[in-house]
């Protein structure tokens, strides 16, 4: 019943001649034994109660462990699994291991010799502890434990009397020196009479209830565990105890990103409170991590990050990259394990690899271009016509007066996209997750250019006038004021062109929030410079002007025409509000749109009246100005359903989680991720034209792709690391998934020729579900 | 994104003290080291003493390959191999074909498998064994610069310099004679490869065996 430690070094042996001896008469025992031998050993596990208080509460002088057998219930019953534990308890100071042993030493290994029809489960490991040797680091056990495993008896049991449960134990035990040992242990136990219920404890897993959960007190250390066994030293207590020792299964999923030196463990728990103190992981592979590394802990909004160094010993990534994460509380009260069985392995988005300027100028190219593109984008086309309008205007002034506008247009869109860049770089490193588009995810942004828009257009309209550049046809040519009115149609021009993406825009700027500060506000000011460059150019090519028609009394039409886009985009900005706040918030933020106009005509007739009416006018345009604040302060994201986003796309989806998009890629299953926003216009445009088309529809089902959407209308962490892993920062992002390997990258300017030519290129569903459907193709 | 943020404001500031402060702070509270020795890099310099007291460096033995064992002869793991011959076997056919085979003991004194040179060449006389030289390592800074966890631990070390080899001797990390029958010996095959001038196929390993009984 008791095993020895089997091979001891030299200045042992002389000490403990012995227990060598007993060792080799256990050991030496015949498996095949039957008869007087297990008659003996029934006998024997009866006399010791079988199933009740262990014998000693120490391992015997000498010895540094004691192992032992111990089943759960007193009997057993066919087909009823029941649970066994062995018990190893160790000499003060020496330590066995944990399934990974650590930097050195070997877990223990249990081999089952059972009665026929009977099955043993795996051992359910108990949470490890952290060993340091030096500089070295092992996982095991201290003081002592128990190694659960679950016994399956056949659905019917001959014999009657009873069985026998035998194991061969193996382990390591160590102080600094390291000794194996061994040891046969065997249980007999009785078959349950009739009438008679045995006792067979609850299940181990997610059926725990929340008392029975490994929450470990403050009185974790072995030797409060070992007191709080010898105060309840039954068989139920010692189980108890050993369940409470079993790591919880993790109710959150969890992934890892490789780089060469780092794994970044990464897990979701949206149930994470706060008041997270310290983490530690416990990997099950044993060349993932340096064990002795410290594991550097950051936690942003529910998801815990642990950045571990990834061990020389392997460079491959890990088929298990699971294990036990154990989390402590702030106060350090309550110590929680979890396991991470399940355990996604991503390869890191491209490290930033120091500064490279090369990279940084390629990135500035594209960005230009795209920034160009984006004046032909529908975002920019309200603020550009009023643009051109002005310029027609201003064809007759003086070329040097034209350069000057064009020049401080220019400004206007770089300082808008410095403000945004550096807000988005500030945010980020607080530690936010957005990206291209985050002012969109804010309703009250949205909210605000809503308004600033509507008195724009009201402004074309002729509700009321702003400056004196705008008053008349042709009146404001020579006048200098009218530059800061160019000044802020170039900020307004950057602030309204980012929910459009261009072509080029989307790579650059992934590219730039991977970089430093500097050199992504570089890559952002190439961008405005672009959108600035097509006006630029005419203010400062004067030549072409000749060619605008010349300015006359149709302009005043035309301007009021122009009003109608800018409505328009304020109706869009409206509908995008009424995704993100619900009705409630929609209606606040129409009351502000009211107060607009008020605040407009109050504005005019303050500008037109004097005296009295003039201060009654400017009353009301202040009261109408406080009430717009106070009506787009009080919207906030709508807690309820996920903003169903971009409606007319026709084609089935379901909602995008990082989750679902493991699980199918795990299954083998195509899948296509759309990551869209209802603010993103080139989002919006592609699902109509690329997605919606009843052949794509075809396609995704004969090939039985799922589709998975992500709405990114408001912030979404899950939706921001998917767009960084493939070196966007905004949206839109299509992904195809063949079902093995690496998803393809479709184009941010969707066809249905281009995702039909994508689908035909994944394998044959056929080889993949045994059914011959004909995909669709137009 | 924290951590991506401290990065992109070290790689700004690009000031290597902020790069030292920086590391300073995030120092571990243990005594761990940074660096690790990795595959197809020059596998790091070092000169010790071995048995007969005679000051061996790595760079004596450029243009040659060289294998790293670390032992320590109380270790149930290391008495697997040497009980069995396996380990006297493998130094002598490797000797044999110009391989230098270095045995390097890192236990620190007072500590499990600490030798003098005096007892280290009695080990090696009574044991058959046949390395080029045992190194004495009691500081354990060899150790720690390789990396070395267990014992035994090996590491090949290519002509050129550059590190081919680190892990375990085999596939079977236990402390049973009958599993050597069965083993799969990485250095063997390792070593085998380099001899024909191809690469190694299985570079690195999972070390098993007793820890290396460092001075702390």
């Amino acid at each position: 019943m008791s095993g020895f430690d089997l091979c001891l070094p030299a200045r042992f042996s002389n000490i403990l001649p012995v227990s060598i001896e007993q060792d080799r008469l256990a050991s030496a025992e015949p498996r095949s034994a039957r008869g007087p031998a297990r008659a003996a050993s029934l006998l024997l596990a009866l006399l010791m109660g079988g199933h009740g208080p262990a014998a000693w509460a120490s391992p015997p002088a000498g010895e540094r462990v004691q192992a032992d057998l111990l089943a759960e219930p007193a009997a057993i019953a066919a087909g009823r699994p029941f649970w066994v534990a062995v018990r190893l308890r160790m000499l003060e100071g020496w330590h066995v291991y944990w399934r990974n042993p650590g930097d050195s030493g070997e877990a223990p290994t249990i081999s089952w010799h059972l009665p026929p029809g009977f099955t043993a489960g795996p051992i359910v490991w108990p949470t490890p502890q952290r060993i340091a040797l030096a500089h070295l680091v092992n996982f095991g056990y201290t003081g002592e434990t128990a190694l659960l495993t679950q016994i399956t008896p056949p659905g019917v049991l001959a014999a009657a009397g009873g069985v026998d449960i035998q194991a061969d134990v193996t382990w390591l035990v160590c102080q600094s020196e390291c000794i194996p040992g061994a040891a046969h242990l065997s249980l007999g136990l009785p078959l349950a009479q009739g009438g008679t219920t045995p006792e067979f404890g609850p299940e181990l897993g997610p059926e725990l209830g929340p008392e029975l959960g490994p929450e470990l007190g403050p009185n974790t250390g072995p030797e409060n565990r070992r007191q709080a066994a010898a105060q309840e030293a039954t068989t139920a207590g010692i189980f108890a105890v050993a369940r409470r020792a079993v790591p919880r299964p993790a109710p959150w999923p969890a992934r890892m990103e490789l780089e060469r030196d780092w794994a970044t463990l990464t897990v979701d728990g949206a149930t994470l409170r706060p008041p997270v103190r310290a983490a530690y992981f416990f990997p099950n592979a044993e060349t993932l991590v340096r064990h002795a590394a410290p594991q550097e802990l950051s936690i942003v909004r529910g998801r815990l990050r642990l950045r571990l160094e990834r061990s020389a010993l392997s460079t491959t990534p890990p088929a298990d990259a699971g294990g036990v994460l154990l989390i402590e509380d702030t106060d350090g009260s309550a110590r929680q394990a979890f396991e991470l069985a399940e355990v996604a392995v991503g390869e890191a988005s491209p490290p930033a690899q120091g500064i490279s300027l090369w990279a940084v100028l390629q990135a500035a190219a594209l960005a230009l271009l795209g920034g160009v593109i984006l004046n032909l984008m529908p975002c920019v086309f309200p603020v550009l016509s009023i643009k051109a309008l002005a310029l027609i205007e201003q064809a007759g002034g003086s070329r040097q007066q034209l350069r000057r506008h064009g020049l401080s247009y220019t400004a206007g869109v770089l300082a808008a996209f410095t403000a945004l860049g550096s807000a988005l770089i500030a945010l980020r490193r607080a530690g936010a997750e957005v990206g291209w588009g985050f002012a969109l995810q804010s309703p009250v942004a949205v909210g605000l250019i809503a308004y600033l828009l509507l008195a724009m257009a009201l402004s074309l309209s002729g509700v009321f006038h702003l400056g004196s550049s705008l008053q008349g046809v042709g009146r404001g040519l020579a006048q200098r004021g009218g530059l800061g009115g160019s000044f802020f149609a170039g900020a307004l021009a950057a602030v309204v062109a980012t929910p459009c993406t261009a072509p080029f825009m989307g790579a650059a700027l992934g590219f730039a929030f991977t970089q430093p500060a500097a050199m992504a506000l570089a890559v952002m000011l190439a961008l405005g410079l672009g959108l600035a460059l097509p006006y630029l150019g005419l203010t400062l090519a004067p030549r072409l002007i000749p060619c605008l028609p010349r300015p006359g009394a149709w302009m005043e039409t035309l301007r009021q025409m122009l009003a109608f886009p800018v409505y328009a985009t304020v109706a869009w900005l409206v509908w995008v509000l009424g995704q993100q706040v619900g009705p409630a918030g929609l209606f606040a933020a129409l009351a502000g749109l009211v107060l607009v106009g008020v605040a407009a005509w109050s504005f005019n007739a303050a500008q037109s009246a004097g005296g009295w009416g003039r201060r009654a006018a400017l009353s009301g345009l202040l009261a109408s100005l406080v009430g717009m604040a106070v009506a787009v302060a009080g919207l906030e994201p709508n807690p309820g359903e996920p903003a169903s986003g971009a409606p007319g796309a026709a084609t089935r989806h379901e909602p995008f989680t990082q989750a679902r998009l493991d699980a199918l890629i795990s299954a083998h299953r195509p899948v296509f991720v759309n990551l869209t926003a209802a603010w993103c216009i080139t989002c919006l445009v592609n699902e109509r034209v690329g997605l919606a088309s009843a052949a794509v529809e075809a396609a995704f089902a004969a090939r039985g792709i799922t589709y998975l959407k992500g709405d990114w209308t408001r912030r979404n962490p899950e939706i921001t690391r998917l767009l960084e892993k493939h070196g966007r920062s905004g949206v839109p992002l299509y992904l195809l998934y063949p079902g093995d390997g690496q998803p393809t990258v479709l184009p941010q300017i969707l066809t249905p020729a281009t995702v039909l030519a994508e689908v035909a290129r994944l394998p044959d569903p056929a080889q993949r579900r045994g059914s011959p459907p004909t995909p669709a193709r137009e | 994104m924290q951590l991506v943020a401290r990065r992109t404001v070290l790689a700004a500031s690009l000031a290597g003290a902020a790069a030292i402060a920086l590391d300073v702070a995030l120092a571990p509270t243990i005594a761990y080291q940074a660096p690790q020795a990795r595959i197809g890099e020059p596998a790091p310099a070092f000169a010790l003493s071995d048995s007969n007291g005679k000051s061996v460096s790595l760079a004596d033995f450029k243009g040659k390959t060289v294998v790293l064992e670390w032992t320590n002869h109380d270790c149930p793991y290391v008495r697997k191999h040497y009980g069995s011959s396996n380990m006297q076997r493998l130094q002598k056919k490797w000797t044999a074909q110009g391989v230098v085979w270095l045995t390097l003991i890192s236990s620190a004194p007072g500590t499990e498998g600490y030798v003098s040179g005096e007892e280290a060449n009695k080990l090696t006389l009574a044991r058959g064994a046949a390395p080029s030289h045992v190194l004495l390592d009691p500081k354990g800074e060899v150790g720690r610069a390789y990396g070395a966890q267990t014992t035994p631990h090996m590491y090949i070390i290519k002509g050129d310099g550059s590190l081919a080899y680190m892990g375990g001797i085999d596939d079977k990390p236990t402390t049973r004679l009958d599993d050597l029958k069965t083993a799969n010996n990485f250095v063997d095959a390792a070593l085998t490869e380099l001899a024909q001038g191809q690469s190694v196929s299985r570079p690195t390993a999972r070390p098993y065996g007793c820890s290396v009984k460092y001075s702390s």
